[in-house]
């Protein structure tokens, strides 16, 4: 079968491509460029990257604007997958849901509207679970956001090693937040995966914070 | 020992609707198209997973074995519709009936399984209640629709939602029923 991926360029939506790709072709990515940065379906922080991730991967891109306006945004997203089925024919689409039901049902809806199958490989999974798999994996993530403490400056722009797993599991016991970030208390972006040809090397960046919340800004990039 | 039987036809399925039931019940879990009448024997208590929206090749499959099971089933989804499809002389037709998404669910009958009202998950295109007992609906505009169900005199249960997304306690209460007492 050929299927999308609805790929953010973050953690999760690479595990869950490499998932999909022990059973069938990946025939291209999805990204939706959300102008809203509290978009409820799609992460914003660094989401151009998708655009090197691809290329690393050597997999086309389907990447679609939107407003990133409730609801509306879905309208978007119905048009990008539908544009992926034209382009690319496929046959279904992978996420990287995890917990949420307002995404998850979203997306089997319009799934369910335009005929294709739908899989969510890495869904109800246990979190630390899940942070262990990337790293045993070979996916090399960074934090290119927090928000919600007690993340701060300090893990922006960090690689989530083990070390790092082990402090988001350690939050999680005491400040009770999702130690994958499945609440939205991180974001992430994939440097390196297995099938990256080359890696993605950051060239200039940047880190702001304000006290609550914070992003890491990648301003250039290249693959090496 | 509890038996998990997978309807996914793909198995980039079975992460999302099978290995969860797995992880709650810490069981074994095996395929609709190769459990066998050993496997059968050895459980005390059968789950039939649901599967991914667009499949429906469980329904082609041979389910007779059910008709003779003695022991607690509890069918989610798919798993329901293979109940509904397999106990002998209550034939019913699955009818069409789109539902994606958290519902808001009541019981309004005394069970075992669940109390009360309750958000759970919904990913179905069709149902059906047949002569089953209705446990618990959703309430719509158009009135109650079924979505929780036991045979009269058999302990067969189905949820046309997802427990294991949003009620776990359902697996965990169906995983405590008392087999010698039954």
């Amino acid at each position: 079968m050929k299927l999308g991926v609805l790929y953010s360029g973050g953690k999760d939506s690479t595990l869950a491509l490499l998932k999909a790709k022990e059973f069938h072709k990946i025939a291209c990515l999805i990204t939706l460029v959300s102008a809203n940065k509290e978009s409820y379906m799609f992460q914003t922080p660094n989401v151009h990257m998708t655009e090197l991730q691809a290329e690393a991967m050597g997999l086309p891109l389907v990447s679609v604007a939107t407003e990133g306006e409730k609801e509306l945004e879905l309208i978007d997203l119905k048009r990008a997958i539908a544009e992926a089925v034209s382009k690319h024919r496929i046959e279904g689409i992978v996420t990287g849901a995890v917990r949420s039901t307002y995404q998850a049902s979203r997306i089997q809806r319009i799934c369910h509207e335009l005929g294709l199958w739908c899989f969510n490989p890495l869904w109800l999974m246990d979190q630390v679970a899940l942070l262990d798999e990337i790293v045993k994996a070979g996916i090399v993530a960074i934090i290119s956001g927090v928000f919600a403490e007690p993340l701060d400056k300090s893990f922006l722009g960090k690689v989530i090693d083990k070390a790092m797993a082990g402090r988001l599991a350690a939050a999680a016991e005491t400040h009770g937040i999702n130690p994958a970030g499945e609440g939205g208390e991180i974001e992430t972006t994939v440097l390196h995966a297995p099938g990256f040809k080359k890696s993605i090397i950051v060239k200039k960046s940047y880190a702001s914070f304000d006290g609550s919340s914070g992003v890491y800004h990648i301003h250039e990039a290249e693959l090496k | 020992m509890t038996l998990v039987i997978s309807t996914c036809a793909e198995e980039l399925s079975e992460p999302e609707f099978v290995t969860p039931l797995a992880r709650i019940a810490r069981c074994h879990v095996k395929h609709y198209r190769s459990v066998s009448p050993k496997d059968i024997a050895k459980a005390d208590r059968i789950i039939i997973s649901g599967t991914a929206l667009k499949d429906f090749a469980y329904l082609d499959s041979d389910w007779s074995w059910l008709k003779d099971v003695k022991i607690p089933v509890l069918g989610i989804c798919a798993g329901w519709q293979v109940l509904l499809q397999a106990v002998p002389t209550y034939p019913v037709g699955l009818v069409d009936d789109v539902v994606i998404g958290p519902r808001e669910v009541e019981v309004i009958a005394s069970n075992p399984l669940a109390t009360g009202r309750f958000s759970a998950y919904f990913l179905h295109t069709k149902n059906g209640a047949g002569v089953f007992d209705v446990l618990a609906v959703v309430n719509t505009l158009e009135g109650p629709v079924p979505c929780m169900f036991k045979h009269p005199s058999r302990e067969l249960y189905g949820c046309s939602f997802h427990p294991e997304v949003m009620n776990e306690e359902i697996i965990q209460n169906f995983l405590d029923l008392d087999t010698e007492a039954l």
